[in-house]
């Protein structure tokens, strides 16, 4: 099923992603996106109901990039993380609730990286590492085993978050 | 030299009683194939086409509303709708409708700038580009066929045959499909009809061929 | 003739002018100066107290200086009861922008929203301007320290130093010619400020009680906003006069010497 993970190092934040797009049994696609650039410096993955995770990652992604174009500067990961909890939340309490789950990883000039985690119920986190899916239950256990924020480079990240993958 | 796109679509579990299965083939060359009475591949414009499955009012309606807006779109801007822009617009105007019943699962398939452009979309405002999608009741069988015989480098005629071949198969199988195969092929210069078959016919066909 | 076109704020007279914006900013030329100072290490805001009466109570902290956020604060020349209202709306306007975000409105943006306010009301029906000009001093992530100003009709600018109110016209004129780009400091801003408020008050002798100060600093990555109490701004008054005084005296000097010759 649908899995997407994320890891903060030091001066990064590396996510990764399954591909598949299903529906019941059946895989229709084996190369589908679930990435979406907000902007420059913020990636926001969401898996989810199907039709829900497209249009509302869409929508929140026009509106960071309108906050951009309005302002002439980059919205900040934090800023961009509320924003969509808020939405989320909003819609939640709505006719029309989006049933998404998300991660948002972003570089901020000052601040620097970051990781956000949200669930369909609007919750919000700020975290080290994270994953949404079935396989994250598996993952997440491998991953409070083995993080160690200040032994990660980027390409040393890059096993651990195979070897998740591969559970 | 091409790759194909068969679609099955649905035969109907509801009070649909002339409904049958079309295919829908694409890539540089696209078809799609439908049926008895019910037509099941819907001509959008001379570069679109819609194929039917799940509840026939529903995708004939909103096709047709489609079609309605892509006239507008080429009307105002003087040029044609994408075939992405196009699905698009489908997938928007069935979310809005999302949780209140609808039923429909399409495959919009049409040549633009881009060359061959070939969309899945269905009532849960799902919207899934690809080269090759079989929706419908019977659409695990076609994939099976579609898989085992599909291969990149196919010429048109090959196509067709897969097509065809993909459909019968799943009528076979599928007690809710049947009828007739309309194959279409989406071209540069947009879509020609290249063949209506008696699914019976087909299926004796193949089986002495095979 | 023009009273066919003043009366209503949505029509333009036939020379293509709004009146009753044109009146507000008149209305801002009788109102108590105020004026503002970009320096390298914060920014400062000064406004004339024109209120001033033994028997006012003097709880209120500040009677033109509002502070609006953590890190924003402005200060409002025109008609009092107006400026309430902007200035309530501009709080608004700052937590719903942290609500939403969870981060502090940037500058411009608190400017640029309420000047949408602003502007409508000089062209949705039947509605008078606002009749007040505001200074804005903060600080954000993106640009630092910043000054702006806005009118009634809806205008705004970022500013280095300015001036509204009263005889705004000479004061920044004084401004131009005093302000030294890129080497003022805070200190030097409250001198400056000082000189120019003294020249361009219709009064004959600057006191403590009849003006008011705010500076915006920095400090260990919060923003201070502190309001100057009389006794600290007494000093400054007072070593303005001095130094008035000892230019008069080398004038005097220097003239008698050109006599002498």
């Amino acid at each position: 099923m649908d899995f997407v993970i994320g890891i903060q190092g030091e001066d990064f934040v590396a996510v990764a992603g399954d591909t598949v797009a299903s529906s019941n049994v059946l895989i229709l696609k084996h190369d589908h996106n679930k990435m979406f650039k907000l902007s420059k410096k913020i990636l926001l993955l969401c898996v989810g109901e199907t039709g829900d995770t497209v249009q509302f990652a869409e929508y929140i992604q026009k509106n960071v990039q309108l906050y951009n174009m309005r302002n002439g500067y980059e919205m900040s990961p934090t800023a961009a993380a509320n924003f969509t909890r808020r939405n989320l939340a909003d819609y939640l309490r709505s006719r029309t609730p989006y049933h998404v789950n998300l991660l948002l990883a972003g570089c901020d000039d000052i601040d620097g990286p970051s990781l956000f985690y949200m669930d369909y119920l609007a919750s919000m986190a700020r975290v080290p590492f994270a994953a949404h899916g079935y396989a994250s239950h598996l993952t997440i256990t491998l991953l409070d085993r083995f993080y160690r924020p200040s032994e990660f480079l980027c390409p040393l990240s890059c096993p651990l978050r195979v070897k998740c993958l591969m559970q | 030299r091409l790759a194909i796109l068969p679609s099955i679509i649905r035969g109907d579990w509801q009070s649909h009683t002339q409904c049958t299965n079309p295919g829908s083939i694409q890539t540089p060359l696209h078809h799609s194939s439908s049926s008895q009475t019910v037509k099941k591949v819907i001509e959008i414009n001379p570069y679109l086409l819609g194929t039917m499955a799940g509840g026939a009012a529903d995708c004939m309606y909103w096709e047709r509303v489609l079609s309605k807006h892509c006239r507008i779109y080429e009307l105002r801007n003087k040029e044609r709708i994408s075939v992405a822009a196009a699905s698009k617009l489908l997938a928007n105007m069935v979310y809005q409708y999302k949780g209140m019943g609808l039923s429909m699962g399409t495959m919009i398939c049409g040549w633009d700038k881009r060359g061959p452009g070939l969309y899945y979309v269905n009532e849960e405002g799902t919207r899934l580009s690809g080269g090759m999608f079989a929706v419908g009741s019977g659409s695990t069988y076609a994939y099976g066929v579609l898989d085992s015989n599909h291969r990149p480098d196919m010429t048109p005629e090959e196509a067709y045959d897969l097509g065809r071949r993909a459909i019968c198969h799943a009528t076979h199988r599928d007690a809710y499909s049947g009828g007739v195969v309309n194959l279409y092929h989406m071209q540069q210069s947009g879509w020609i009809k290249v063949s209506q078959n008696d699914v019976s016919e087909l299926q004796y066909k193949f089986r002495e061929g095979n | 003739m023009s009273r066919r076109y003043d009366s209503r704020t949505t029509i333009f007279s036939p020379e293509g002018r709004l009146y009753q914006v044109e009146y507000a900013m008149e209305a801002i030329g009788h109102a108590g100066t105020c004026l503002g100072i970009l320096a390298n290490d914060g920014v400062l805001l000064v406004a004339e107290r024109r209120n001033t009466h033994k028997l006012l109570d003097d709880v209120m902290f500040s009677e033109k200086i509002y502070k609006l956020n953590d890190d924003l604060a402005c200060s409002v020349a025109g008609i009092t009861a107006d400026a309430n209202v902007l200035t309530n709306e501009l709080r608004v306007i700052a937590q719903r922008y942290y609500f939403q975000y969870q981060e502090p409105i940037p500058c411009e943006q608190l400017v640029m929203t309420l000047c949408d306010l602003k502007q409508s009301y000089t062209q949705f029906g039947g509605k008078r301007p606002f009749g007040v000009s505001i200074l804005y001093m903060g600080w954000d992530k993106h640009y630092g320290y910043q000054l702006y100003q806005s009118d009634p009709s809806g205008n705004y600018g970022g500013w280095k130093a300015t001036c509204i109110g009263n005889n705004s016209a000479a004061a920044v004129s004084m401004l131009k010619q005093d302000y030294k780009e890129g080497e003022t400091t805070l200190q030097s801003a409250l001198a400056l400020a000082i000189k120019v408020l003294n020249k361009t008050m219709d009064i004959s002798k600057l006191t403590a009680e009849k003006v008011e100060i705010a500076k915006l600093t920095r400090e260990n990555g919060k923003t201070r906003i502190k309001v100057l109490k009389q006794e600290e701004v007494e000093p400054l008054i007072k070593k303005h006069e001095e130094e008035e005084k000892k230019a008069a005296k080398e004038k005097k000097e220097k003239d008698q010497r050109d006599k002498a010759e």
